[in-house]
């Protein structure tokens, strides 16, 4: 039974997090340079590209909020804040190495339940303002939802499954011997799509779209935008890391102590989700919807029963 | 220096930029893009986003409106700057950049209260028109709706106004039920979309119901078209070589399959193109950049999520195509968005082979890279005639990939008598 996180970690949680979101925009940034600048050549010039969130989060700090006609500002505002909040919140069950701030006996549905707050977020950030186009953003969203929270279910349900426990700690100690991911690869890489559409972020990044200027996002500026998209990568940040608990063992490994194999094993999933939208265009929702409903979901369920068995009979 | 002025001078150093193209301006965007690159400045989509608002073109003095609207949602500080057409650009535009800058920090160093509704002076470039009456209005996304909506000619207003907008009208949908119907215009300030072009859309839930086609004036230049320019110079006995032709037709092309794949949320490609483009514009040699452009047209070829993610948009067959006037890569693409840019990343690659070729253009070469300029319509008259009839029933998510798609080019609306001209 893993033992609950002295009270100073509560405290400690919110800036790890975001230290880890920076750390994670600053690597993408530096892919984006190499995109469009090509290679950097100097150390350097690497690390001036690295910083460049953090210039842009002082940029977005001192530019004025601004509003628009006839909005409706406190739910919009209330959209804003959420999904900083909600990503705190659900980082609150993961466990670093085998402690978590708190490691309640549904820790799952709580890390779920959590997520589900961005669905709210999003679609309140979009109506907000009283625009067309962030509105569009608000909805593809609750679209992109649908989409991708029925395979995400089963998936976390099948490592809760494979646990027999819906307590994240049981789920780390479960994985002991074989890490979830040996055995459940399917709903693996299911977690880790739904990662990214829950982070809308990347190839999901559709609600924040280009093709609407920008989507939910679109008449956000100054702190809102700040804390808007600062959140979306505090969110992407902690549905990397709850992969670790829940597919690849959590803070087990050889030497190292448990906190360093969590950090370890989280900054591998960041990067390779960061490196993914490098390959990758966004997936339009009736497109993904489509698939989502049609493979993801049967597979996803095979893979549940699967386990099963092999859980019911060992 | 106390703290907090330093915090926003470092904050303004690097201005997020908007950057806007008018028709007849064309040139300048890449010039412009080339130099925020360099720069490192954040580019943005969005007003919201920007702290300053670079206009490529200058704007006719009517009618300009639009840009105001576009400036005064800005969050402050903000800051426009307007760069012309005309000789040595680079400097010119570098230049204007500077001065915007000084310009943001000082205004961020010492904001000045109330600056939203207020109309600002602004640095040196054009005098500001007044709204004149509003002929057709022009909205740039369809927000800060006080200024526009109330504009619309659509004159079905009686459901009353909230707040000064009006509610959306309803109509039959396609399966004959009454819905909310809801009429928002696009561009022309809207980033990766074609210089000048309006589209005003009937939207009801996200299908598009009907779209007319509009645009900004397209100004009488002397200078022909950028995109078409090697074919219309050697068509007036003009010297231009096979390469040139060759390499504008690349830039073109790299040009159109980067805001296509801008638009399909491809940022990573998106960017590469660009800086292609840039580079065979400033004259690379074909060593210098065959290596990355291949690798770039193998990667979007092989894309199968691309393919599955914009295949099947904005189909225009080829009998439909030639039907409609259509010449170049769209009808010889004879198929969806994905087959355009298919057939566009074909001719970059056939247009590599001949760039170092100097032997002179043949003058009645007259295929520029949007089609035939010889036709009785230019190239991309035909390309927005087929829109409307593209669009309507699309999907909202799909409507501006199918623009991007078919890129028409608006400086080539004022092509028609050049063209005649050169005839004789």
């Amino acid at each position: 039974m893993p033992e609950a996180a002295p009270l100073w970690a509560t405290v400690v949680l919110p800036v790890a997090l975001a230290v880890a979101a920076l750390v994670a925009a600053g690597f993408d940034a530096v892919l984006s340079g190499a995109a469009e600048r090509g290679p950097a050549g100097s150390v350097r010039e690497t690390g001036r590209r690295a910083a460049a969130p953090l210039r842009e989060a002082l940029r977005l700090l001192v530019q004025q909020p601004r509003r628009t006609t006839a909005a409706d500002r406190l739910l919009g505002r209330l959209g804003v804040v959420l999904i900083p909040v909600a990503a705190v919140l659900a980082g609150a069950v993961l466990p670093w190495g085998f402690r978590a701030v708190s490691d309640p006996s549904v820790g799952i549905v709580w890390f779920n339940a959590m997520e589900a707050l961005a669905w709210a977020a999003v679609w309140l950030a979009g109506w907000g303002p009283n625009s067309a186009l962030s509105l569009i953003g608000g909805y593809r969203f609750l679209a992109q939802g649908l989409a991708y929270e029925l395979p995400h279910m089963f998936a976390l349900t099948t490592a809760a499954l494979g646990a027999e426990s819906l307590r994240v700690g049981d789920v780390v100690a479960a994985q002991d011997g074989v890490w979830f991911v040996v055995w459940m690869p399917v709903a693996f890489v299911v977690y880790l799509l739904s990662a990214l559409a829950m982070a809308f972020w990347g190839p999901f990044a559709h609600p924040l779209a280009r093709d609407a200027a920008g989507g939910a996002a679109v008449e956000l500026a100054g702190v809102d935008r700040l804390v808007f998209l600062g959140g979306r990568w505090l969110l992407l940040v902690v549905t990397a890391g709850f992969s670790v608990p829940l597919f690849l063992g959590g803070g087990h490994g050889p030497l190292l102590p448990g906190w360093a194999w969590t950090v370890v094993k989280t900054a591998a999933v960041l990067m390779l989700l960061v490196a993914a939208r490098r390959a990758l265009p966004v997936v339009r929702m009736e497109r993904y919807m489509e698939t989502a409903w049609m493979v993801l979901v049967p597979l996803t369920l095979v893979q549940a029963l699967v386990v099963a068995v092999v859980v019911l009979n060992r | 220096m106390d703290l907090r002025a330093l915090l926003r001078r470092t904050a303004m150093n690097r201005p997020a930029v908007l950057a806007l193209a008018l028709p007849g301006a064309t040139e300048l965007r890449p010039a412009v893009e080339a130099e925020l690159r360099r720069r490192q400045w954040p580019v943005v989509d969005a007003p919201a986003a920007a702290d300053l608002l670079v206009v490529c073109g200058v704007p006719a003095a009517e009618g300009a409106d639009w840009l105001d609207d576009i400036e005064r949602s800005m969050p402050a500080p903000a800051v426009r700057v307007v760069v012309g057409v005309g000789e040595g650009e680079a400097r010119q535009i570098a230049l204007a950049l500077d001065a915007a800058r000084r310009e943001l920090i000082e205004r961020a160093v010492a904001p000045q209260p109330a600056e939203h509704a207020e109309h600002m002076e602004h640095m040196e470039h054009q005098e500001h028109v007044e709204p004149m009456e509003h002929v057709h209005h022009m909205d740039h996304q369809g927000h800060d709706h006080d200024s526009h909506m109330d504009h619309m000619d659509h004159g079905t207003h009686a459901m009353g106004d909230i707040a000064g907008l009006p509610m959306a009208e309803r109509a039959d949908d396609r399966d004959g039920l009454r819905l909310d119907r809801l009429h928002v215009p696009f561009g022309p300030g809207l980033s990766d979309w074609p210089a000048g072009l309006i589209l005003r859309f009937a939207l009801q839930g996200d299908v598009v119901q009907g779209v007319e086609v509009d645009h900004l004036p397209v100004p009488a230049v002397q200078r022909p078209p950028f995109w078409d320019e090697p074919w219309l110079r050697a068509a007036h006995g003009e010297e231009v070589t096979r390469g040139d032709a060759a390499r504008r037709r690349c830039a073109a092309h790299l040009d159109s399959a980067g805001r296509l794949l801008a638009v399909a949320g491809w940022d990573d490609v998106a960017a590469r193109c660009r800086r292609l483009r840039d580079e065979l514009l400033a004259g690379a040699t074909r060593t210098e950049v065959v290596g990355e452009l291949r690798r770039t047209v193998r990667r979007v070829g092989r894309s199968r999520i691309l393919r599955w993610s914009i295949a099947g948009l904005g189909r225009l067959p080829a009998d439909r195509a030639r039907a409609a006037g259509v010449t170049g890569p769209a009808l010889a693409a004879d198929g969806d968005a994905y087959d355009r840019l298919l057939m566009w990343l074909r001719e970059i690659e056939r247009g590599l082979e001949d760039l170092d070729d100097v032997r002179p253009l043949a003058p009645d070469d007259r295929s520029g890279p949007r089609g035939r300029l010889d036709g009785p319509r230019s190239p991309s008259q035909a390309l927005l005639d087929v829109l409307p009839a593209l669009l309507t029933g699309a999907e909202f998510a799909g409507a501006r990939i199918i623009v991007a798609s078919l890129d028409p080019d608006l400086d080539e609306l004022a092509l028609a008598p050049a063209t005649g001209s050169a005839h004789a």
